[in-house]
C-alpha cells in the first residue's frame, strides 16, 4: 500500500514503560509497523497485555512511542490531533456533570468548531446513534450501552476521518455487543471512516474487520494480518455463514499459543504492567 | 404492617418518648435548681428569667453590633482562607511531587491546636478584629486547602486523557473537566472551612477581645449578669446551628453528584 | 519522555543535590529548613522587633523563658490537667460509648443526643464553666473533658455497633455466655475504635485545656500570653507559645502512633 493510500502508518514502533533495570519496566511493544487503509475497519486483537491499546494510544498521538514513527493522512503525529482522529474508549468517558448533549457539545467546543455550527452537528450525531431523545439526560442515567452510543456520537460529531476505539463494548453485555456492532457496521458503509477497533472478542473481529491484526503475546509485534472480505454493512447472518467460522478458527489457531502465554505469566509482572500507565505525554 | 414493622415503630417511638423524657427532665432540674433547691442565682439563673432577657436581646435588636463584628471577621477570614487555600492547593495538585511533599506537612500543621497562635497575632495585629480575623483564616486554610489538592489531584484520569484527546487547551482542560470534577470535594472542603472559620471567631473573641458576640458572653459573665449571659449563649447557639445548616444545604445544591 | 522517531540518548546524570529532593521527605525537610530562614532574616532585618522575634533568638532565650517565675510551674500544669482530662475522656467517653453502643434501644435514643450535645460550640459555655469551676486547674480539666469526651463516645459506640453480627451468633451458638461474649469477641474488636477514639479524644483535650488556660488571664498559661503580650515581649512569647506545640505535637503523636499499631489488623 503506498503512503498516500493509508490513512495510518506505523513503523517500527517499539515502546517500553520505565527504564530496563528499573523494577517497572515492561516492554510493551516490540518492533511494530502497520499500514491501516482509507475507509476500512481495521481490528486488533490479541492476547491481555499484548500492547493493542498502548499501539492505540500512541497512534492517537496520547503516547509518544519509544522508537518508531507514525504518520496520520501523510502528517507525522507529535501529538494529539483532535482534528483527524477521535477516540471512543471502553469506559466511556462522558463527563458525569454534563447532560449527553452538552457532552457532545464540549468535545466540538474543545476542537474548535463554530459555535453556530454545534448544535446542528450535536443534534446529527445523536440522531446517528439513536439517542436523541435521551439528549437531556446525565451520563449517570443512561444505561451502559446507550452510555456508549453517546460515547461514539460524540467521536461522530467531531467529523473527524478516523476513528480509534479501545474496546468499547468490552464493558458491556453480548447481546448489546451485537446489536452496537451491527450499528457501528451500519455507520462504516454510510460514512467514509477510518475505523482501527481494539478487541478480546473473536467473534466481534470477525464480525466487524476488514482486516484484522492479529498480536503476540508481550512484548507486542504483529504475528499476522487477515483480510475479511465482505461488503458493510454486514448483516446478522454473516454470522452464521461457514465463512465466518472459518476466519474465527482461523483467528483462534493463531491466537491460541499466544493466550497461552500471556495467561501463564505471574500476577507480579501482570501487575506492573496495569500500573505502568505513565508514558502519557504531558 | 407486619407484627415485626409493628414492633421497629414502636420501638422507635419508645425512643422518642426517652429523648423528650430526658431533656424535659432536664429543664426540670434546672427550673427546680434555681427555684426549690437554691442554686445561687449568680452560677445557673432561672430559665423563666433566661427566656424573658433572650426575648428582650432579640426584640430590642441589641444584639446587632455584636453580630455585625463576629459575622464581619468570618466573612474576610473565610474569604482570605478560600482564595488562598484553593489557589494554593490547585497549584500544588498539579505535580504529583508536590503533593507528596506539602500534603503531609500541611496535615501535620493542622494537627497542632492553632488556637495557640492567637496570643501572637495579638500581638502583631492588636485586641481589635484583624487579629481575629488572622486567627479564623489560618484555621480554616488547612482543611481548604487539603480537600482543594484531594479534589483536583483525584480527577479521573480517564476524563482528562479524553479531554486532550479532543484538542482542549489548559485554560479548557481546567474549566470544564478538572474543575467540575474536584468541585464536591472542594465544596465538602469549604463547609468545613466555614464550620471552623466560625468557630475559631468566637473562640478568639472569647479570649482577648473588646467586641463581637464571644466577648460579649465573657462582658456579662464578668458582670455576673448571668441570666442575660446564658441568653447570649442561646443566641449564638442557634446563630451557628443556623449558619451551618445554610451552609450545608448550599453545599448540597452545589454537587451534581 | 523519547522524542518521536529517535533513541535518543539519555539526558545526562542529575547532580547529588537534585536527586536528594526527589525524596519528599527530604524535600518537606528543605521546605521547612527555607520557612525558618525566611523568619529568621525577616525578623532581624526587616520587622519590627516588638511583634516578632527571630527563631535563634527564640531559641537561645528559652532557658530564660524557663526561669521566669511562674512560667514551668505553669507549663507543669498544664501538662497535668491534660493528663487528668483525658483520662477521664477516656473513662467516661469509653464507658458511656459501651454502653450506648452495646444495647440498640439505648443507642437509639440517647444517640441523637449524644450528637446534639457535641454539635454544641462549646466555646461559648467556657465562661460558665469557669464561673462555676474557678481560674484554677479544676475548670481547664473540665473543659477539657467535655472537648475529649464526645468523639470517644462516638468512635466507640460505632466500634461496638459494628461488630460483624455473625460473629456473635457464631459464639452464641457455640454456647458463650455473656460475659465470655464481651471479653473474646465483642472486647477484642472494639480496641480498634478506642484507639482512634484515644487519637481523637487527646485531639479533644488539648483543644479544651489549652482554650480555657488562654481564656483565664489571671493565673495558669494564660497569665504569662496576656503579660508576655502586654510588655510586647516577643521573644518570650513565641518561646511559650512554641513549647506548648511541642508538647501538643508530642502528645499527638504518641496517641497517633499506638492507634496504628493497634488497628493494623483492620486492613
Amino acid at each position: 500500500m503506498t503512503p498516500a493510500q493509508s490513512a495510518i502508518s506505523v513503523r517500527g514502533v517499539s515502546h517500553q514503560f520505565g527504564e530496563a533495570g528499573e523494577a517497572r519496566h515492561v516492554q510493551a511493544l516490540l518492533d511494530t509497523s502497520l499500514d491501516v487503509a482509507r475507509g476500512e475497519l481495521h481490528c486488533l486483537i490479541g492476547p491481555s497485555g499484548c500492547g493493542k491499546s498502548t499501539l492505540l494510544n500512541i497512534m492517537g498521538g496520547l503516547i509518544a512511542p519509544s522508537t518508531g514513527t507514525v504518520a496520520v493522512a501523510d502528517k507525522p503525529v507529535r501529538g494529539p490531533m483532535p482534528r483527524d482522529l477521535a477516540f471512543v474508549f471502553q469506559e466511556s468517558a462522558l463527563f458525569p456533570w454534563n447532560t449527553v448533549f452538552e457532552n457532545i457539545m464540549l468535545g466540538m467546543t474543545f476542537q474548535g468548531v463554530a459555535k453556530a455550527e454545534r448544535r446542528e452537528r450535536a443534534r446529527r450525531a445523536l440522531e446517528a446513534v439513536g439517542l436523541l431523545e435521551f439528549a437531556e439526560h446525565y451520563p449517570g442515567q443512561l444505561s451502559g450501552g446507550m452510555r456508549q452510543r453517546a460515547a461514539l456520537a460524540r467521536a461522530i460529531s467531531l467529523e473527524t476521518g478516523i476513528l480509534l476505539m479501545d474496546e468499547p463494548f468490552g464493558a458491556l453485555d453480548e447481546q448489546t455487543r451485537m446489536v452496537l456492532g451491527e450499528d457501528l457496521s451500519v455507520l462504516l458503509a454510510r460514512s467514509n471512516k477510518t475505523i482501527v477497533f481494539v478487541t478480546h472478542s473473536l467473534g466481534e473481529a470477525v464480525f466487524l474487520a476488514d482486516r484484522v491484526a492479529v498480536f503476540s503475546a508481550r512484548p507486542g509485534t504483529i504475528k499476522q494480518i487477515i483480510a475479511i472480505d465482505e461488503p458493510h454493512p454486514r448483516k446478522p447472518s454473516f454470522m452464521t455463514a461457514p465463512k465466518f467460522h472459518a476466519l474465527r478458527d482461523q483467528l483462534y489457531g493463531l491466537l491460541h499459543d499466544e493466550i497461552r502465554k500471556a495467561i501463564s505469566e505471574t500476577p507480579r509482572t501482570r501487575r506492573r504492567y496495569d500500573q505502568a500507565g505513565d508514558g502519557e505525554r504531558a | 404492617m407486619s407484627a415485626r414493622d409493628r414492633a421497629t415503630a414502636r420501638g422507635r417511638l419508645l425512643s422518642l418518648l426517652v429523648q423528650f423524657a430526658f431533656l424535659a427532665i432536664l429543664l426540670l432540674f434546672w427550673y427546680l435548681a434555681t427555684t426549690v433547691w437554691g442554686v445561687s442565682r449568680i452560677l445557673l439563673p432561672n430559665p423563666l428569667d433566661v427566656w424573658h432577657q433572650l426575648v428582650g436581646v432579640v426584640a430590642s435588636g441589641a444584639f446587632i453590633p455584636d453580630l455585625k463584628v463576629t459575622l464581619g471577621e468570618l466573612a474576610a477570614a473565610f474569604a482570605i482562607s478560600t482564595t488562598l487555600g484553593v489557589s494554593l492547593g490547585y497549584l500544588i495538585s498539579r505535580s504529583r511531587y508536590l503533593i507528596k511533599v506539602f500534603e503531609p506537612l500541611l496535615a501535620a500543621i493542622y494537627a497542632i491546636p492553632i488556637i495557640l497562635f492567637l496570643p501572637l497575632y495579638v500581638l502583631m495585629l492588636g485586641l481589635g478584629p484583624n487579629s481575629k480575623i488572622a486567627l479564623g483564616a489560618t484555621i480554616s486554610f488547612f482543611p481548604i486547602v487539603l480537600s482543594t489538592i484531594a479534589g483536583f489531584g483525584h480527577v479521573d484520569r480517564r476524563f482528562v486523557t479524553a479531554a486532550r484527546s479532543m484538542g482542549a487547551n489548559d485554560l479548557q482542560m481546567f474549566r470544564h473537566v478538572l474543575l467540575p470534577a474536584a468541585l464536591p470535594v472542594i465544596l465538602a472542603g469549604l463547609r468545613m472551612g466555614f464550620t471552623v472559620a466560625l468557630l475559631s471567631v468566637i473562640a478568639s473573641e472569647t479570649i482577648a477581645s473588646f467586641a463581637g458576640l464571644g466577648h460579649r458572653i465573657v462582658d456579662l459573665a464578668e458582670n455576673m449578669d448571668t441570666a442575660r449571659m446564658f441568653a447570649y449563649i442561646v443566641f449564638v447557639i442557634v446563630i451557628v446551628a443556623f449558619l451551618n445548616a445554610v451552609v450545608s444545604k448550599l453545599e448540597g445544591r452545589a454537587r451534581w453528584r | 519522555m523519547a522524542m518521536i522517531g529517535s533513541g535518543a540518548p539519555r539526558a545526562p546524570a542529575i547532580g547529588l543535590p537534585q536527586r536528594l529532593l526527589r525524596r519528599p521527605g527530604v524535600a518537606r525537610l528543605a521546605v521547612v529548613i527555607l520557612l525558618l530562614l525566611i523568619w529568621e532574616i525577616a525578623a532581624r532585618f526587616l520587622l519590627d522587633r516588638d511583634f516578632i522575634s527571630p527563631p535563634s533568638v527564640v531559641l537561645m532565650s528559652l532557658g530564660n523563658l524557663l526561669a521566669t517565675p511562674g512560667v514551668t510551674p505553669a507549663l507543669w500544669l498544664t501538662l497535668c490537667e491534660i493528663a487528668v482530662a483525658f483520662v477521664l475522656a477516656v473513662i467516661i467517653g469509653a464507658g458511656v460509648g459501651l454502653a450506648v453502643g452495646l444495647n440498640r434501644f439505648a443507642h437509639r435514643s440517647f444517640m441523637p443526643i449524644v450528637l446534639l450535645l457535641y454539635g454544641i460550640p462549646q466555646i461559648t459555655i467556657l465562661p460558665i464553666f469557669v464561673l462555676v469551676f474557678g481560674i484554677g486547674a479544676a475548670s481547664k480539666i473540665a473543659f477539657g473533658v467535655t472537648h475529649g469526651m464526645f468523639p470517644i463516645m462516638i468512635a466507640v459506640a460505632a466500634g461496638v455497633q459494628k461488630i460483624e453480627p455473625v460473629l456473635l451468633t457464631s459464639a452464641r451458638s457455640m454456647g458463650a455466655n455473656r460475659i465470655q461474649l464481651f471479653r473474646y469477641v465483642i472486647f477484642p474488636h472494639m480496641i480498634p475504635s478506642f484507639f482512634t477514639g484515644m487519637r481523637l479524644a487527646m485531639s479533644g483535650v488539648l483543644l479544651g485545656v489549652l482554650l480555657a488556660e488562654l481564656y483565664v488571664s489571671t493565673a495558669g498559661i494564660g497569665y504569662f500570653t496576656s503579660m508576655f503580650t502586654e510588655n510586647f515581649d516577643a521573644t518570650k512569647l513565641i518561646g511559650l507559645v512554641s513549647v506548648l506545640a511541642a508538647i501538643a505535637i508530642a502528645l499527638n503523636e504518641i496517641v497517633r502512633r499506638a492507634e496504628l499499631r493497634y488497628t493494623r489488623w483492620r486492613d
